[in-house]
């Protein structure tokens, strides 16, 4: 049963990819539609099951079905659906962008269904190298949906994208490169690399040598995980992407790369023992630190959107830096929270793009006056990426912060704290001025895109009251307990 | 153990990406690169009991596919100038010189095989990452990508017993794809800005 869930989830985009050539109007979307949701339902139906069995992991040729695995499952699941759902509202009449005018929507939904594809298939994975190939591979279909639109600045964001990720990944198989020399006895084994291989090989290599395989490896992933100081591709890719793909670059690429550092961490910590959390720590306050300022500048929604992804990556990386309990139920929360929150505001900006470029450009201002669906969409989804309670990212950051109090990083987590406390302000102050105003002049999105508008933003502030109590459950559970003896 | 002069030489052609006027020069250039370490590649499997066919395949790819991909995109952005945004052929080779050394003096050993190998890796990949900085042709920069992939498969060659095919191919593949994405985006750019300097790109600031 996991077994066939586990083909069926990486293996039905894919095959809806293939069709989609053969596919033209109304059928292409419809094709899109069924593709998307057998595959969320194949996703889901695994993620649900990797934490309910999460004491014993399933484990095949090639994966391993744990609780953190089944978390980032159902994450992708839940925002790949939601994109291809939300494409048709993007994509409107075909044009020359990319790709050719007749060409332009069945590539930008083979890329899309591709993208969602590897994304699917990285948090299953159980070795090392052949999650980086994955990691690698989405960056080809990722950059074309990043230019998608062909215009100046959209070419400038891709090629950027491209280049940086690229490059960044190199540095990061040179040390996967020199953790399998470490960790190799002679032969030529991919085995050698799989989480648990590594695990058990760390305890007896050299130290030193072992933490500068994980500092390559980090620095290059870091590249894809946007954490600053090597996040410059990220507000620029998240912006001028089609919404449906900044969703899915944001709430779901930038945390499943992150479980690839996540696990590499666990496996190499009999090895690096506090250093790699160090690491971790330290990427995430320059990432926060970084990120912050730009939250109280008057930025276009879309490009505020991604310079809140940087803040809540560090957040996530001083969750995995702490690695206690409390720290690690935030987590988990965290990177739910922060995905359902981060999309949405991303798909509210498909109807208030399409009827005023200018918000391209410019910081929104009282959207309320003229989308108040919208305004409720980008709303709720600031309110809850502040941290503003109940959000559970409120609940996240509090219990994660906790962690590091446990954990004994007192100075870390007062810088944290008030940098996270600058950044909600930062953030209020956009909620306040972009979308509360006066009542309703002319609405500017039509009336089925607005009832689509306020139904996704019901759900999912639905789930994100959800998520609170979730987090309860969450604290001293023996899926916590889990993640704590080694993500793998 | 690979011979130091072919290690100087791999070592000196990424040199020789970092100064290099034409692009088409530069595509010689790393076909050269690429097309020695294919051979490596290929000695080292045929000697070691390792997997021939993948050898073959990181020769024939990254010696002779790649580098006419780069070849195709040269021929469809044609410059009606030189690219007058780079800096200096004697700044660029004095700054990625400095880099690659200082990264090799401070970076510890990397625990391969083959040390000297090992310290030639890391100078490419290092170079790798100059050219992509320093350059701005577009193919310039996807070349320092791929001066970048060689350090890496320079160093996987210095591993004892090589890494496993598998990995090979799926990095062959991956290769591949970013290649081909790097020269639709060349094209594209082109187009768009009547050349392929990528000094135009830079617009998007904060």
């Amino acid at each position: 049963m996991t077994d066939a869930l586990v083909h069926l989830a990486v293996a039905l985009p894919l095959a809806t990819a293939l069709l989609v050539p053969l596919a033209r109007g109304a059928r292409l979307a419809r094709l899109v539609v069924a593709g998307a949701l057998l595959t969320a339902a194949a996703a889901g139906a695994l993620g649900v099951v990797a934490l309910a069995d999460h004491a014993e992991p399933a484990r095949g040729h090639w994966y391993v079905v744990d609780a953190a695995g089944g978390v980032y499952l159902l994450v992708v699941a839940a925002i790949g659906l939601l994109s291809a759902l939300a494409s048709p509202g993007y994509l409107g009449p075909a044009h020359r962008g990319f790709f050719a005018e007749h060409r332009s929507r069945p590539a930008y939904y083979v890329a899309l269904l591709a993208f969602w594809a590897v994304l699917l298939a990285v948090p299953l994975v159980d070795n090392l190298v052949v999650a980086w190939i994955l990691v690698e591979a989405t960056t080809a279909a990722s950059a074309v949906l990043v230019a998608f639109s062909g215009g100046r600045l959209a070419l400038e964001a891709g090629w950027k994208y491209l280049v940086l990720t690229t490059l960044g990944l190199t540095v990061a198989l040179l040390g996967i490169v020199v953790l399998y020399a470490l960790l190799a006895s002679g032969g030529s084994v991919l085995g050698t690399l799989d989480w648990d291989a590594i695990r058990a090989g760390a305890g007896a290599i050299d130290g030193d040598a072992a933490v500068f395989a994980l500092v390559l490896i980090l620095a290059g992933l870091a590249a894809k995980i946007g954490w600053a100081p090597v996040h410059n591709w990220l507000p620029d890719a998240h912006s001028e992407a089609p919404p449906p793909v900044s969703a899915l670059l944001s709430a779901a690429l930038l945390p499943t790369v992150m479980l690839v550092a996540w696990r590499t961490l666990a496996a190499l910590d009999p090895a690096v023992g506090r250093t790699g959390g160090a690491l971790f720590l330290a990427f995430g306050l320059v990432s926060l630190a970084v990120a912050v300022p730009f939250l109280w500048r008057r930025l276009p929604i879309k490009r505020l959107l991604a310079y809140s992804s940087l803040e809540h990556m560090g957040v996530l990386a001083l969750g995995i830096g702490f690695g206690t309990p409390l720290a690690l139920a935030g987590v988990v929360i965290h990177v739910a929270g922060h995905a359902l929150a981060k999309s949405l505001g991303f798909y509210a900006t498909i109807p208030l793009l399409r009827r005023d470029r200018t918000l391209a450009t410019e910081a929104p201002v009282s959207l309320n006056s003229t989308s108040p669906a919208a305004a409720g969409a980008v709303g709720l989804s600031l309110a809850s990426l502040s941290g503003l309670p109940p959000s559970p990212l409120f609940v996240s950051e509090v219990l994660i912060l906790a962690g590091g109090v446990a954990a004994g990083e007192i100075a870390v987590v007062a810088v944290a704290a008030a940098l996270l406390a600058l950044g909600f302000l930062g953030l209020a102050h956009a909620l306040i001025e972009g979308v509360a105003g006066d009542a309703p002049r002319e609405p500017v999105a039509s009336r089925r895109a607005a009832r689509r508008l306020l139904a996704l933003t019901a759900a999912i502030g639905c789930a994100l009251l959800a998520l609170p109590a979730a987090a309860y459950g969450l604290i001293d559970s023996a899926l916590v307990a889990d993640l704590m003896r080694g993500v793998g | 153990m690979i011979a130091e002069p072919v290690l100087w030489a791999l070592v000196g052609l990424a040199l020789g990406l970092v100064v290099v006027r034409r692009r088409s020069a530069g595509v010689a250039v790393l076909a050269a690169q690429s097309l020695l370490l294919g051979v490596i590649a290929v000695d080292h499997a045929v000697t070691e009991h390792g997997s021939v066919p993948a050898a073959v395949a990181i020769l024939v790819i990254r010696g002779v596919v790649l580098p006419l991909v780069l070849v195709q995109v040269i021929r469809l952005t044609r410059e009606p100038r030189r690219v007058a945004s780079e800096r200096s052929a004697l700044l660029r080779f004095v700054l990625a010189l400095a880099v690659a050394l200082v990264a090799i003096g401070l970076a510890p050993p990397l625990g391969l095989h083959d040390e000297a190998a090992g310290d030639a890796a890391l100078a490419l990949v290092v170079l790798g990452i100059a050219v992509a900085a320093l350059r701005r042709p577009v193919v310039f920069q996807a070349i320092g990508f791929l001066v970048a992939e060689n350090g890496v498969l320079l160093a996987g060659l210095a591993v004892s017993g090589g890494l496993p095919a598998i990995v090979e191919l799926g990095l062959l593949v991956d290769l591949v794809l970013a290649v081909g994405v790097a020269g639709a985006f060349g094209a594209r750019i082109h187009e768009r800005f009547g050349t392929s300097d990528t000094s135009v790109l830079r617009s998007l600031r904060d």
